[in-house]
């Protein structure tokens, strides 16, 4: 192993700011670059939490909210998905997440490039305003929030059926291409950094599986996201100066318009082939932090690493060619089926690996638990039900009576909604005392656990079950007139009642969360500087919080993988990646 | 330990729901047994899977909890285990998948003796066209619409004169006879779907889909929308009866073919059809019948000089001021039963008379079309 | 590239790729991070245009309206009089006349593109900003070409993003749209080659192994490389 050389990293120039603005605001240190992206985040996941309630009163108390009709109702589902899967979860678990744990997991100063990096969260942040400056029109103008469904499948995107088919279309299109520039300067960041930054004796195979994951979620990105943006092009364009990319000859509520000849369903492989891929963009990061949170918790090595390192790899690569099994009733050519039914249950193998591993790395181990070891374990049982539940939707002929049904609304929430953001709250909770040298409290980190894990399993998991029944989705009312109809038994309506209490309860609790962030922040119990016994880079900083540049004249140099938990014949149970070899083990 | 029993909790509570809950598929109503043995043998692997994995970790999490001083096993890697669940998961999986594919297999090939029925899809409402005697539908597609050709049948097809067109949003179809549902749309993506008989598939305009099945339960059901189609989504719901060979050849008897349809067109007054053209070009029978049935607005049908209820209990009489206002700040007055989903519409004076004069066109003149009333 | 870490001969391209993969530090040797970092850049551009490709490809395909016919569309006709003087007895047009001369200069970049490079290699500053300059010229040259047979397609023949008197309105929609996009990234590629050019000559990286040409000669590289499967795509199909 080449260690002789002195990596480029270690004497290159940082760029330190004098003033406050420089220091906090146009910042290029990867860690407050990463508090940035993650207060932004969750902020904007605030606003979608509140969206998510509102849809929920409808569901369950129709005509109790006074002016929330179909529009706003439709508006919501739209602005609600779009927000947690691309400007909440990919952007905490790859902006957030990717920027504080890349460079000090890999021992590097920060990224490569930091003012790259420190960019692509100012225009993560215009993308986000873009997207939500249509709240406030909406006050003041008759421009409404696009309620086309996240999946903004045309023609209906477009045409005057839809809420916001005018103008929150555009804002919502124009706000995901720049969420995309965005994304590239931060993701082309992070794999320059995974491949050609790393500290002495960093191989990749010694790398943290938190770095694998985003490594690969953030490849994963770089590929998925140019087929959303040329969707998000050809549409604006269909939108704004009348091409027919997507829009075939339609008699638009009364009105024959001007199109002719394009195809729907171009669409909606183009943003398939984006969308599948998201699934891994947010899931994969997460199986990482997951991974690293049982191993450091339970106090045992991860059960076979480089299977998971492999699983991980096949994952992504497999993500990339099943992207049709969201369109098995769109009426593509029925050979697809065959096709995609086989690479989407196949994809299974690899993550059931996943699964087991964590579960076998229970197995005698020696586990505390500590509050992100509860979210981890919870992460597992959360997502071994929305992995199952996707067995059933990938599985071709089972999808043709569940899809568009309740039946996927709980599956993807379970398995791309709510496990991500247990693996993120668990990070947090980990990673909180390395952030700011002090602890979040733990009594309140129990009780907000308990409510999330709880409360989600309730919400999520009966709702499979409305699916069975046939409750379709994005339906503002499912009684019509007052009355029931026959296939949405009076005992579906209260199961929904149920389901909306719950959801209302998990939200509230999640205030419970930030005041724990905020008060912990200025009142919380001092931190050392690895008060988990973990092993890998990040907790090994001479300082805590880490200065600028992370480590001293020196970087670290790694001798052994981030998982030497209860090696036999030492006298601590962990043994960090720093610590050299001896050579008579 | 509380996690512990809290997992294990979870793990029993879900095991207990899935038996104890009445929320399951409803009756099957058609040929696709198969759809269902495939739900069930998927659930039955995966049920048991999560079963298993829940409780091995409910064990370990109690089992392994903290010692201190305790060291935990040093184990990176097992490759027989890993292995063996490698393979384990793969007969899992093969297992799922192979009653699947051949399920899919039927479903996309369609039997040589299945009957044709198109459905078209609008917002918000359906209609359908049978090929007539012929058996062979007339060409057509969207560029040929109007409103006296609601179906975008092409001028002088030969094929299309006995083509059979039921703007009614209800459909019979006899028992025992395999249907080919063959789906088109008029503007957006919409998805024909009636929960009992399972298959569903989404219209899309400029293509025409199709699925097939074979009703085996005598019933009325309802057909929904299951692909989002703009603000009256929720409300885009027809019936499909299946009803005895009889009653079908009653009903099919009564129904107008496309000549017979063209030849019947009752005239309107040239300030009534101006007025139909304004109310059209304003999508206003995206919401507003004109057959009496209820969609996301109330009928238009009989509607001039009736009484009608109001949300707030008052009641009146539908009159000229009555539908100025209607139009031009229709959230201040909301009929009862219906919610206040409709956007004004900016008509002048002019424009607002004709539509009247087409208001008053549809009392009673419309009964004698309307062979097929809902219910 | 040479270094110190470059496999000796004898490995074989496996033992040194799977050695690279697994060594510490850096997974390229040598190989700086903005160098790299423009690679990986690419890889997610290629997927733009692959995308946009793929679906002019099948629009292309299943389009039911009649495709102009491109060797009528794009001919050009060699005048038959120059200020005044007659040479001709009338205008020849000649298929794609004008593409064949726009690629003609595009691949010429890409030629003084390398020549640059290689200045950069020796460290020929002047040789860098002269040859840098040329490139950009030649691309000004294609994109202005570019603009004057836009301009034929929209005054001449009449065709629109949303209109085609030819048929399919596809037609115009995909073309402007894509050659648009890679127009773009021409013009964004010479703003480039004259920034880099202008500090070559500054003395802004005299200090370093000149990387930079050879990193902005990627990229010139491959929005030629794309111009290729343009040029196939749009104009000999």
């Amino acid at each position: 192993m080449a260690t002789a050389e002195i990596p480029y990293q270690e004497t290159v120039p940082l760029h330190h700011p004098k003033t406050w603005l420089g220091k906090y605001v146009f910042s290029q240190d990867h860690k407050v670059i990463a508090v940035q992206y993650g207060i932004t985040a969750m902020a904007v996941g605030l606003v979608a939490l509140v969206l998510s309630w509102l849809m929920r009163i409808q569901i369950a108390f129709p005509g109790f909210l006074e002016g929330f009709g179909a529009d706003e109702y439709l508006s919501s589902i739209t602005m609600h998905g779009m927000i947690m899967v691309i400007y909440l979860l990919t952007a905490f678990l790859l902006g957030a997440f990717g920027n504080f744990c890349v460079p000090l997991m890999c021992g590097a100063r920060d990224m490569v490039f930091p003012f790259v990096n420190m960019l692509s969260y100012w225009v993560y942040l215009i993308s986000v305003l873009v997207l939500l400056v249509v709240y406030p029109l909406m006050l003041f103008t008759d421009i409404q929030a696009t309620g086309a469904g996240w999946t903004l499948y045309p023609p209906q995107t477009i045409t005057a059926g839809t809420p916001g088919a005018d103008w929150g279309i555009v804002l919502m299109l124009a706000s995901l291409a720049i969420f995309i520039v965005a994304f590239t300067m931060g993701g082309l960041n992070y794999i320059t950094t995974i491949l050609q930054a790393r500290t002495r004796g960093m191989t990749l195979m010694r790398m943290p599986l938190t770095v694998w994951g985003i490594f690969i979620a953030t490849f994963l990105g770089l590929i998925a996201f140019p087929a959303l943006f040329v969707s998000a092009v050809m549409m604006l364009l269909d939108r704004l100066i009348g091409t027919s990319f997507f829009m075939p000859a339609i008699v638009s509520l009364g009105q024959k318009l001007e199109y002719s000849g394009g195809q729907p369903l171009l669409f909606q492989h183009l943003f398939w082939f984006f969308g599948h891929p998201e699934v891994y963009i947010v899931a994969l990061p997460a199986f990482g932090v997951v991974s690293d949170l049982i191993s450091v918790h339970a106090r045992k090595n991860i059960f076979g690493y480089r299977m998971m390192v492999w699983a991980i790899v096949a994952i992504g690569i497999l993500s990339l060619i099943v992207w049709a099994h969201h369109m098995y009733v769109a009426g593509m050519h029925p050979a697809f089926g065959f096709f995609f039914a086989t690479t989407t249950l196949i994809i299974a193998v690899p993550t059931a690996i996943k699964v087991y591993n964590w579960t076998l790395t229970l197995w005698r181990a020696n586990i505390k638990l500590t509050v992100p070891m509860l979210f981890a374990l919870s992460f597992v049982l959360t997502f071994i039900m929305g992995g199952i539940t996707g067995l059933f939707l990938g599985n071709v002929i089972i999808d043709i009576p569940l899809s568009d049904t309740y039946f996927v609304v709980a599956h993807f929430h379970m398995v791309m909604g709510v496990s991500p953001i247990l693996a993120i709250f668990g990070g947090i909770y980990h990673w909180y005392p390395k952030l700011t040298g002090r602890m979040l409290n733990d009594t309140v980190g129990k009780i907000h656990f308990y409510f999330t894990f709880v409360g989600t399993y309730v919400i999520y998991f009966p709702m499979h079950y409305l699916g069975f029944v046939g409750v379709p989705r994005r339906y503002y009312e499912t009684a019509l007139g007052g009355h029931f109809p026959d296939w949405y038994p009076v005992s579906a309506h209260h199961l929904n009642i149920f389901i909306t209490i719950a959801a209302l309860i998990v939200g509230a609790a999640q205030m419970l969360f930030i005041y724990n962030l905020v008060h912990s922040y200025f009142k919380g119990k001092k931190a050392s500087d690895n008060p988990w016994g973990a092993n890998s880079l990040e907790w090994r900083t001479p300082q805590t919080p880490p200065s600028h540049g992370n480590w001293d004249e020196r970087l670290p140099t790694v001798h052994r993988w981030a998982y030497d938990f209860g090696v036999p014949g030492h006298d601590t149970d962990h043994i960090p990646q720093d610590v050299p070899r001896k050579e008579s083990a | 330990m509380l996690i512990a029993a809290i997992l294990f909790m979870v793990v029993l509570g879900t095991v207990i729901f899935n038996f104890m809950s009445p929320w399951t598929f409803l009756e099957l109503g058609s040929n696709w047994a198969l759809i269902d043995f495939t739900v069930l043998v998927t659930f039955v692997i995966c049920g048991v899977a999560f079963v298993i994995l829940g409780l091995y970790m409910v064990w370990w999490v109690y089992k392994y909890r903290y010692v201190p001083g305790r060291l935990a096993e040093y184990e990176p890697e097992n490759p027989k285990l890993e292995a063996r669940l490698t393979i384990i998961t793969t007969i899992g999986v093969v297992v799922m998948l192979a009653p699947g594919l051949v399920a899919w297999d039927q479903y996309v090939r369609v039997p040589p003796d299945a009957t044709e029925l198109e459905v078209n899809s609008e917002q918000w409402k359906w209609s359908y066209r049978l090929p007539g005697e012929d058996g062979i539908f007339g060409f057509a597609h969207n560029k040929y619409i109007t409103f006296e050709n609601p179906m975008g049948i092409k001028d002088g097809d030969p094929y299309a004169e006995d083509d059979i067109i039921i703007t009614s949003q209800t459909v019979k179809i006899p028992i025992d006879r395999k249907v080919k549902v063959l789906l088109r749309s008029k503007d957006v993506l919409h998805d024909f779907w009636v929960p009992e008989i399972r298959a569903k598939m989404d219209s899309v305009p400029g293509m025409v889909t199709y699925f097939w099945f074979q009703p085996t339960l005598l019933g009325e059901f309802d057909v929904l929308c299951a692909e989002l189609c703009g603000r009256g989504h929720h409300t885009m719901r027809g019936e499909m009866h299946v009803v005895s060979l009889d009653e079908y050849e009653t009903w099919l008897g009564a129904q107008l073919t496309w000549a017979e349809m063209k030849a019947g067109a009752v005239p309107l007054s040239p300030q009534a059809l101006q007025g139909r053209s304004i109310a059209e070009s304003n999508g206003c029978f995206a919401c507003h019948s004109l057959d009496g049935s209820r969609m996301v607005g109330p009928t238009w049908t009989n509607l001039w000089g009736s009484t009608v209820q109001m949300e707030d209990g008052t009641s009146l009489v539908v009159d000229e001021e009555y539908v100025r206002e209607s139009i031009a700040e229709p959230d201040v007055k909301i009929r009862e039963g219906y919610g206040p989903e409709m956007v004004a519409a900016e008509l002048t004076d002019e424009e607002v008379a004709a539509v009247i004069d087409f208001l008053k066109s549809q009392v009673q003149e419309e009964s004698s079309e309307q062979v097929e009333s809902v219910e | 590239m040479t270094d110190a870490t470059a496999p000796s001969t004898t490995e074989s391209i496996l033992t040194s790729t799977a050695r690279d993969w697994s060594s510490d530090v850096t997974t390229f040797k040598g190989v700086p991070w903005g160098k790299a970092m423009m690679w990986i850049f690419l890889v997610s551009d290629t997927f733009i245009f692959t995308c946009f490709l793929v679906s002019y490809m099948t629009v292309r395909m299943t389009v039911t309206d009649p495709w102009p016919n491109p060797s009528e569309v794009f001919a050009l006709a060699i005048p038959n009089e120059l200020f005044g003087w007659q040479f001709l007895e009338s205008p020849i047009p000649v298929p794609l006349l004008l593409i064949a001369i726009m690629t003609f200069v595009l691949i010429s970049s890409s030629g003084t593109m390398a020549m640059a490079v290689n200045m950069g290699y020796q460290r020929n500053k002047k040789g860098v900003v002269l040859l840098m300059s040329a490139t950009a010229l030649l691309g000004f040259t294609f994109v202005a070409m570019q603009g004057y047979e836009w301009s034929k397609l929209i005054f001449e023949e009449e065709v629109a993003p949303w209109n085609n008197p030819m048929g399919a309105a596809q037609f115009g929609s995909f073309f402007f749209m894509v050659t648009g996009f890679h127009g773009l990234h021409v013009s964004a590629g010479v703003i480039y080659l004259a920034i880099i050019a202008y500090r070559v000559g500054r003395g802004h990286y005299d200090k370093t192994n000149f990387e930079i040409v050879e990193i902005t000669g990627l990229y010139w590289h491959f929005v030629d490389l794309v111009w290729v499967f343009i040029f196939a795509l749009f104009y000999l199909w």
